[in-house]
């Protein structure tokens, strides 16, 4: 086993873990949590694994990790080998992923409280999440658009990196939280370019590219 | 009503559906396999689900709801639930005109649809969406100028009477900045932005940049008073 991971299949910060496991081709050990409505994640027995009273929990190398950015470094470091997700011998790089790895947690704040809201009816300020959540889509686009220009379609470099991974649940669940797309092209682009990745999984609301199949039937 | 400019060429690669809005119509913009456009009313003769949300297979659009096939035509090809069924030829979508011309996508939903001739070299940088009046977002555009990158300013050139495009140019008339701009609500506005001349990468980042001061001065600007301004465009 790799590592365990406690797992709430609505989750976006879930998503992260599951997607760049499947990304890597790393198997691990999933517990399902019954976050809504059970509020599992706040019953002494997940507590006493972490007190942290959020999701996803991930238990590695005897550690007990409740931040995804840490998650993705650590599965980075661990198993891709060729040091692309994650290149640590490349300080500019490293520095501009931990910029976009502490802007992801901004997209967890504003269109995932926003998310939650919607989806769970969760008692939030709808619109300051809804505020916060287009200005950090505005953010982003304009930072793809200069990657674009650059001649990338990834956030840092040019090839996808844990930033990537790190934003993309949030920023594809928008038009769950009530922010749509359509004024953000180049967002779109890079949605699509990571649903395109081999290995890519989907969750609730992120559904894969539709490829040509022989068959039409399946529908 | 005019020809509308929806977006730009790259943003739409093949095998793909964007949703744009021309006038009061709600379109669906996609691209075949083969690279071939079309754009409908953003509305699926089955029940009414948005064709945008769809996606392409070969040189038709497949709605997300129900997976029925729509040819480049508009007609129905093909119904999942009866995949033995020729679909009869009167379920079809609303077609309208759209045109690829130099880059930048123009749609029409009365009559064919006709572009606007730019500079030969003409290359995109973005689209970029306003969230306030035609209005405030052309009167911050005309009252700014472009660095060009290297100490240079390109200043507004040409804003043709009721035109929906503005062109900034250096002082040596060789490097040029298009805007073209489209109007989908009273409250946003999209700049559609092409660079034509000589231009870096980074001064092409510059007027990304540029775009995105303009956009925070004309929303600071956001309660101007909205009904002169649609006919002004
Ligand atoms: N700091 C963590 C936060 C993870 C997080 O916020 N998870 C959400 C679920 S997606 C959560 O558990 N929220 C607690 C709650 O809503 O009760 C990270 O960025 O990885
Ligand atoms: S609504 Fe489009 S196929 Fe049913």
């Amino acid at each position: 086993m790799s590592f365990r991971l406690y797992n709430y299949v609505l989750s976006g910060n879930c998503y992260k873990v599951r997607l760049f496991a499947s990304l890597l081709g790393v198997s691990y050990e999933s517990i399902a949590v019954d976050f809504h409505p059970g509020q599992e994640h706040k019953g002494e027995k997940l507590l006493q694994i972490s007190p942290a009273e959020t999701l996803p929990i991930m238990l590695a190398d005897d550690m007990v990790l409740t931040e995804t950015s840490a998650m993705l470094g650590w599965m980075a470091s661990k198993f891709d080998a060729g040091k692309n997700w994650w290149p640590v011998n490349e300080p500019t790089k490293i520095t501009l992923i931990i910029q976009w790895l502490g802007f992801a947690s901004d997209l967890t704040l504003t269109i995932g409280e926003a998310r939650l809201h919607s989806m769970l009816n969760r008692d939030v300020d709808v619109d300051r999440a809804l505020a916060g959540g287009k200005r950090a889509l505005r953010l982003l686009e304009a930072r793809l658009t200069e990657q674009s220009l650059r001649g990338s379609q990834w956030l840092v470099g040019e090839n996808p990196t844990i930033a990537d991974i790190a934003c993309f649940p949030y920023a594809a669940l928008a038009p769950d939280a009530g922010l749509e797309h359509d004024d953000y092209p180049v967002i779109r682009n890079w949605l699509y370019a990571i649903r395109s990745l081999d290995g890519f999984v989907t969750m609730p609301g992120i559904h894969e590219v539709h490829k040509l199949r022989d068959t039409e039937n399946t529908l | 009503m005019t020809t509308e400019p929806v977006g730009l060429s790259v943003n739409l690669p093949s095998q793909r559906v964007m949703q744009a809005r021309v006038g009061d119509a709600d379109i669906a913009v996609w691209r075949g396999v083969s690279g071939k456009l079309s754009a409908w009313l953003n509305r699926c003769p089955h029940r009414g689900m948005r064709l945008s949300h769809g996606f392409v297979r070969g040189e038709s659009l497949a709605c997300l709801y129900h997976g029925w096939h729509y040819g480049s035509d508009g007609v129905c090809n093909y119904i999942p639930a009866h995949p033995d069924l020729e679909p009869p030829g009167t379920i079809q979508t609303t077609v309208f005109s759209i045109i690829d011309q130099d880059g930048v996508l123009w749609v029409s939903v009365d009559g064919a649809a006709g572009g606007q001739d730019l500079p030969g070299d003409s290359k995109p940088v973005r689209s970029i969406t306003f969230s306030c009046s035609a209005k405030a977002a052309k009167d911050a555009l005309i009252g700014s100028s472009v660095a060009d990158g290297s100490g240079g300013e390109l200043s507004i050139h040409d804003i043709a009477e009721g035109s929906n495009r503005l062109e900034f140019k250096s002082a040596n008339g060789l490097n040029s900045v298009v805007v073209l701009l489209q109007q989908p609500s009273d409250q946003s506005m999209i700049a559609h932005i092409l660079a034509a001349g000589d231009w870096s990468v980074d001064g092409m980042i510059g007027i990304s940049r540029w775009s995105e001061t303009v956009r925070r001065q004309a929303e600071r600007t956001k309660n101007v008073p909205n009904s002169d301004c649609q006919d002004e465009l």
